[in-house]
């Protein structure tokens, strides 16, 4: 579990904060005939207003000293003071927030001397208490502001000093119908309280006659002066804020504070009300404790439910806290709690609280995170899997995107109505909450279940009947004869170089990992990653079935169908079982193959057998977990996060038991092994030797691709000669495999000539007939299915024909490679003109970015230069179509 | 009438009531309609109006959907201006050229107290790496926010930067928010960018004979795609929208077409100027709100070109249109026919929606701007009369000379002559005044306080704002209805626009909720003023 998940650390996207102004004024609101200016360019409140009226759907008056460019160079005093008056003349309040704004505080105004000079300048106005709050939007979010304007309340308003028996109660804030059950409950239980702020009716009022501009509601001034002289404080927030206004009241008048969480979950509503009933001296009232039984018959009603929740818990800290206690109390799993805000204090508040949860779940992974923005909340709504989010109405998108149901609380709720309406504290505020919880999960259970039911339980059970009512029941791997094995490895490209005019086929039906490997990245094919522009080609297994029927059509010679990836086929089980099923009912003399990393093997190893994979292939690139602890960086066994070596020995023991079942069952079973410089190179002797022992059929040696972005990025890389010195050793072993071309999961046609790119997006339909002509382009391209690469920084290029309106994957020509001696390439050279040199033969080239000198230069040798980014094969489509036409 | 601008002004101090009058008038109360605006705000009056920053990124360059725009500055304003006004897109793709939406996207570089103290733009160029890596932009805007410009960022040296880094375009906006005396500033620094740096840069022609760029248009509520269904059906084609629904792809090829229809004159008048005297294009205003005016506005585009088939086309989506609500709009009509209107919004839209309310019936008996400038209101005549302030100075006008290449003359005076004949005014903006009635109060830069005054005298059925003001008519029992989100309504442009405008008045007037207000131990109803449900439920 990691703390703070911040990839992008300049960029915020997304924001899931504001600015500190926009608490500073919502505290404000909470003061009787009390209205707040903001010193500084007049958006800030024209913003703050229209932010603040949408949610609370009531009028929002905020004044501002409009600043100027004159404001700007010679000061905003002059502002500021008309500002006042014309407030006062217009308004007649009683007390006036000044709030300074990023203007303000970078041109460093005073504004508690201007407060000063307004006083000696307009001698009527002593009555009016002016409070000054430095409020700088970037000094931190609207949660800070909050309470640095209620400090600034208790420390600036003149304070009557006489002990009274009144209680002060300051809370952080919370809702206007929130804010009222909290004034009953004091009531019930008959306590004398200064509330501090009370937004009770400022921001939620009833319709009446007239509409008072002055807010009528909310504490005091007479009773913020009394706080110095009350014999307690309550403090009602989950942290202790940097400034904190109790602890000013202690400090400076004596008063004696404690704070409590909010009263939100059981826990904390027991302790509340077990607080008020010794404060008060009263036993807790008859109705309350009703309302708890009944609260806890709530609970126990949803209980069932609410164990399939896996929420994203966002907002201001205080938010998050009392959330994430009330969802692990009713064991709806927060995978996730996260702030905007910096606030070092929440991992430590909650995560107690969420490891319980966790490990009674198995839940390997949650996080907490601080200091975050929505792109980052997004990222971990999806890894996490969560089925439930939890906030303001910001996460609107991503419930949209992600088609996550969102519980709307906190501020702001834009896209409702009734935010200002919505309680959580309390055993009533609470069971709303959690009703609402429970009922977003059931709901999506109701729309969703049926289906998926159908699917999980019946259709397949009923189809496998089916098989066995037929009387041509498909050949298992296990009742395949020997000859029979040994045709299929004959015609099976990867495992013999005869089989080179067989085609094979590569399904990517497999989107998920259950290990990571520190030498892969699975960005681009992995569909957690949503970003514009890049999709994932993952089929399900009923397209990866049109897709066989066409491609069988189109090239005959098509033997072998297999599973790669781009996760692992048995961390997808279900869908790769499908997908053989399907295709075995089409084509009954199809060989099937299989690659993974061996973890699930010992649990699937029967049913492979059953589907009919007559050839595997497993990755095993250590059999001491020492080394291979160098090399996995986890592994997710059974709803346990593994880590180092144990995560090694638990994948190792797996893939050997696995590899035995196989064996015995007469399957094929191929190793691959990732030379890694330094790290296994000289172990892979050793693994050969237990491999032959087991009874493996062949080992291919490959070399290590470097991947940008992952953990071996820049580990050195073996050579070729290398590469091929360690397979004629081995060789004498057991059989080696030489001519492996590391394909790509969907690869498909013979290794010669892969024409997976021709088949991209196969629904069966024909292509346009095309030109016979055939035109040559040097594609640049990371992922390999996009033109995402900048011309200048290639290592690598794709190289494509267009012919017969098809475009077509030739081959790779590595940059490098082609100019690795300086007899080739002159030392002056500039790169450019070594890729000129490289795709002399092409007839153009296709990057998604290209500067002006290549472009120059490639265009004197009359080579198109299409800067676009697109799927490579639309782009050589484009670009054909530019010069064909 | 005169008597109610006084009963609400008297109230001021002296030194308010003397900068106010000038800003509130009666139609017809002098023998010459003039007011005072865009004018500084008074401070700690409760002004309606946004900052330079809003009219820039907010307002123009907002709905450009495949520009990243990153808001250099701490993170309040990034947030505030993200997603909150309607103006809808979608990615497509045109000419063979896509257009992404990166409309749901907010990025800011959320300077620190650190930032402020040493400097910005090391983050801003980090900022623009990461957004560049995340989504490959083809364009990125940059606009500041009120320290930029005080802590002396050099945005522009920034996007020069980023520009020849990555090869894409990268625009500076300095747009901070204490610049100018409201939005208007920053429409102004918009379009500037605007013609410097995109319009005339891409090579893309059109396709067909009539082609014109709709300028103001922001696709509220969709709006924009209304009008563009309208002139494509007639056969025109937009070459351009801005900026609704907009593209940094398809504004680069403005200066293509053959004509400019302008619908909001405030917020875009600058490149139409500027683009007829680099390329020598026309514009016309047009107003695609209310049906008449619609009409209108489609003839007049059909005189510009002066092609009789075009004209006949024309006429013919012009029925084709009117026939498909006629039924609705009768009904709409009967049941808001002799109410009130008063309206405050922006810098047109209380001119436009006068021309729709007139089509059911409704009379405006109030109408202001936030942030409009003289010529809205009294036309464009007055230009020369407008003497510039300090704060209209500190805004950049530029001057743009005739392009070489692009530089077309497409009309001869003569043929001016003959249009203006016909009542096409080319190049022209009449105001807001011209077809107001006698009596009706203008009120420039409405304010919270006087809003609340003048409708507890005017007492309008209906009263057209933001959300900001609203409440302040819907608590004393008056509808509201906002004309900057349409209250997630719209389209209200086009015909059929005009039926939907019409429905929402209907549903907000005789909603049975307005019955009940007035509770049956009570003899009074808890609000005053005319209650739209004549139908008691």
């Amino acid at each position: 579990m990691k703390t703070k998940v911040s990839s992008l650390v300049n960029l915020n996207t997304n924001p899931c904060k504001m600015c500190m102004p926009m608490g500073a004024v919502t505290a404000l609101y909470g003061i009787k005939k009390c209205m707040s200016i903001l010193h500084g360019s007049q958006g800030c409140s024209t913003y703050i207003r229209r932010h603040m009226a949408t949610h609370y759907n009531e009028p929002v008056d905020i004044a501002s000293s409009s600043l100027t460019e004159q404001g700007t160079v010679y000061g905003g005093e002059k502002n500021l003071l008309q500002g006042l008056k014309n407030l006062i003349t217009l308004y007649e309040p009683e007390v006036i927030g000044v709030a300074t704004t990023c203007l303000a505080e970078t041109i460093g105004e005073d504004i508690k001397r201007m407060i000063e000079k307004f006083y000696d300048q307009n001698p009527g106005y002593e009555n009016i208490t002016i409070i000054p709050i430095n409020s700088a939007g970037y000094g931190g979010t609207q949660f800070e502001g909050y309470f640095k304007a209620l400090y600034a309340i208790v420390s600036q308003v003149k304070m009557k000093q006489e002990k009274h028996n009144r209680i002060n109660v300051i809370t952080s804030g919370i809702s206007p119908a929130d804010t009222r059950y909290l004034k009953r409950i004091f009531q019930l239980f008959e306590l004398d309280v200064i509330l501090l702020p009370d937004l009770a009716d400022n921001l939620d009022g009833a319709y009446k006659k007239s509409y008072s501009r002055l807010p009528s509601g909310g504490t005091s001034i007479e009773d913020i002066q009394q706080m110095a002289g009350a014999k307690y404080t309550l403090f009602l927030s989950n942290m202790e804020p940097e400034k904190s206004p109790a602890g000013y009241l202690y400090e400076q008048y004596g008063v004696p504070y404690e704070r409590i969480e909010l009263p939100v979950g059981l826990r904390a509503v027991d302790r509340f009300y077990d607080l008020l009933a010794k404060i008060s001296g009263k036993p807790i009232p008859e109705e309350i404790k009703e309302m708890r039984g009944r609260y806890l018959d709530g609970m126990i009603d949803a209980h069932k439910y609410n164990g399939d929740g896996r929420a994203v818990i966002y907002g201001e800290p205080d938010f998050v806290v009392s959330t994430t206690r009330l969802c692990v109390e009713n064991g709806v799993m927060p995978v996730a709690a996260a702030t905007g805000s910096v606030c070092s204090q929440l991992e430590n508040l909650i995560k107690e609280d969420i490891d319980l949860l966790a490990k009674r779940y198995l839940i390997e992974r949650y996080e907490i995170v601080q200091d975050t923005d929505f792109k980052n909340i997004e990222e971990l709504a999806q890894t996490c899997q969560a089925n439930l989010m939890i906030g303001n109405s910001d996460g609107r998108r991503i419930e949209e995107g992600l088609n996550i149901p969102l519980v709307r609380r906190g501020f702001p709720i834009h896209d409702r109505v009734g935010g200002q309406r919505l309680r959580m504290l309390g055993y009533e505020g609470s069971l709303n909450f959690l009703d609402e919880i429970t009922n977003a999960i059931l709901a999506r259970k109701e729309t969703g279940f049926r289906e998926e039911l159908y699917n999980t339980y019946y259709k397949e059970k009923m189809e496998d009947k089916m098989e066995e009512v037929k009387k041509d029941v498909p050949k298992t791997g296990a009742a395949f004869t020997k000859e029979e094995m040994e045709e299929k490895t004959k015609t099976h490209p990867c495992y013999n170089c005869g089989a080179h005019s067989h085609a094979r086929m590569h399904l990517p039906v497999a989107p998920r990992c259950n290990i990571q490997c520190n030498y892969c990245v699975r960005k681009f094919d992995c569909p957690n990653e949503s970003r514009p522009g890049v999709t994932t080609k993952v089929l399900t297994p009923e397209e990866a079935f049109e897709k066989y029927k066409v491609i069988k059509e189109k090239v005959p010679n098509l033997s072998v169908v297999g599973i790669a990836g781009p996760g692992d086929a048995l961390a997808n089980f279900e869908e790769t079982k499908r997908t053989l099923e399907l295709i075995r009912e089409y084509d009954k003399d199809v060989t099937f193959c299989l690659s993974t990393n061996g973890l699930m093997l010992p649990m699937y190893a029967e049913e492979l057998v059953r589907l009919g994979v007559s050839h595997v292939t497993v990755t095993l690139n250590a059999i001491d977990p020492k080394i291979g602890a160098k090399i996995y960086k986890h592994v997710n066994y059974m709803g346990v996060r593994f880590t180092d070596e144990s995560a090694a020995a638990v994948l190792l023991s797996n893939q050997l038991i696995g590899l035995k079942l196989l064996v015995e069952r007469g399957v094929i079973c191929k190793i691959n092994i990732v030379t890694l410089k330094g790290i296994n190179d000289h172990h892979i002797p050793a693994i050969v030797e237990k491999m032959k022992e087991i009874g493996c059929y062949i080992t291919n040696i490959m070399p290590f691709i470097p991947v940008e972005g992952s953990v071996f990025e820049h580990n050195p890389v073996a050579s070729n000669k290398e590469i091929n010195k360690l397979r004629i050793q081995c060789g004498q072993t057991m059989k080696q495999m030489f001519h492996c071309k590391q394909c790509r999961a969907d690869a498909i046609g013979t290794l010669e000539d892969d024409l997976s790119l021709q088949f991209r997006g196969c629904g069966g339909k024909e292509k346009t007939e095309g030109t016979s002509k055939a035109l040559r382009f040097a594609v640049a391209s990371k992922s390999g299915m996009f033109t995402d690469q900048h011309f200048g920084q290639v290592s690598e290029l794709y190289i494509y024909e267009y012919k017969e309106g098809r475009p077509v994957f030739l081959e790779k020509r590595k940059i490098d490679k082609y100019c690795a001696g300086s007899d080739e390439c002159g030392q002056g050279e500039d790169k450019i003109s070594k890729i000129i040199k490289v795709i002399g033969d092409c007839n153009g080239v296709i990057a998604m970015r290209i500067g002006e000198s290549p472009k120059e230069k490639l265009k004197e040798k009359g080579i198109l230069v299409l800067a676009t980014y697109d799927r490579i094969e639309d782009a050589v489509t484009m670009a054909s179509n530019k010069l064909l036409s | 009438m005169s008597s109610v601008r006084e009963k609400v002004l008297e109230q001021y101090s002296s030194r308010v009531y003397k900068n106010r009058k000038e800003h509130v008038i009666a139609i017809g109360e002098h023998e010459k309609d003039v007011v005072t605006a865009n004018t500084r705000a008074i401070p700690g009056i409760i002004t309606q109006r946004g900052c330079c920053f809003a009219g820039c990124k907010g307002v123009v360059l907002g709905p450009i959907k495949d520009a990243a725009i990153i808001v250099h500055g701490p993170i309040g304003c990034a947030y505030y201006s993200w997603g909150t006004r309607r103006h809808k897109a979608v990615a497509d793709e045109k000419n063979g050229e896509k257009a992404d939406c990166y409309l749901e996207y907010c990025f800011s570089t959320d300077m620190q107290e650190s930032d402020i103290v040493f400097g910005g733009e090391k983050k801003l160029k980090k900022a623009i790496e990461e957004v560049v890596g995340l989504i490959h932009p083809k364009c990125i805007f940059i606009c500041s926010t009120c320290p930029v410009g005080l802590i002396g960022d050099d945005i522009h040296a920034v996007a020069k930067w980023a520009q020849e880094e990555y090869e894409i375009k990268c625009i500076a906006f300095s747009c901070e928010g204490y610049k100018g005396v409201s939005q208007s500033a920053g429409h102004h620094i918009a379009n500037n960018q605007l013609i410097r740096y995109i319009i005339g840069t891409g090579d893309h022609q059109p396709e067909k004979k009539y082609s014109v760029n709709v300028l103001g248009e922001y696709n509220i509520g969709g709006d924009g795609w209304e009008v563009e269904k309208i002139l494509k059906r007639c056969g025109i084609e937009v070459v351009s929208v801005f900026t609704g629904s907009g593209s940094y792809r398809d504004i680069k090829n403005a200066h293509t077409a053959s004509l400019n229809l302008v619908q909001c004159h405030r917020s875009i008048n600058y490149v139409a100027d500027m683009m007829k005297d680099k390329y020598g294009m026309d514009w016309i205003k047009v107003n695609f709100i209310g049906i008449e005016s619609c009409k209108k506005s489609l003839r007049d585009i059909g005189e510009y070109f002066g092609d009789e088939e075009l004209k006949a086309r024309i006429e013919a989506v012009i029925a084709d249109e009117e026939d498909a609500i006629r039924d609705e709009v009768e009904y709409y009509e009967s049941k808001l026919k002799g109410k009130t209107a008063a309206l405050y919004v922006g810098g047109s839209r209380s001119h436009h929606y006068q021309l729709l309310l007139k089509d059911f019936g409704i009379s405006t008996v109030l109408a202001g701007y936030e942030f409009a400038h003289r010529d809205d209101y009294e036309g464009r005549e007055v230009i020369p009369d407008i003497k510039p302030d300090a704060d209209s100075k500190n805004i950049e006008s530029i001057e743009v000379e005739a392009d070489p290449k692009f530089y077309r003359v497409y009309m001869t005076d003569e043929q001016k002559a003959a249009l203006e004949e016909k009542g096409v005014k080319i190049n022209y903006y009449e105001g807001m005044f011209k077809g107001m009635d006698e009596g009706a109060i203008i009120c420039d830069d409405l304010n919270h306080f006087e809003t609340e005054e003048f409708m507890k005298i005017l007492k309008p059925d209906i009263f057209f704002s933001g959300i900001k003001d609203k409440f302040v008519a819907q608590k004393s029992g008056m509808l509201s209805r906002q004309l900057h989100s349409y209250d997630y309504s719209g389209p209200y442009a086009g015909f059929r626009g005009a039926v939907n405008f019409g429905r929402d008045l209907v549903m907000g007037l005789y909603t049975p909720a307005w019955s009940y207000v007035k509770a049956p131990w009570k003899d009074t109803p808890c609000i005053e003023g005319t209650l739209g449900g004549d139908e008691a439920c």
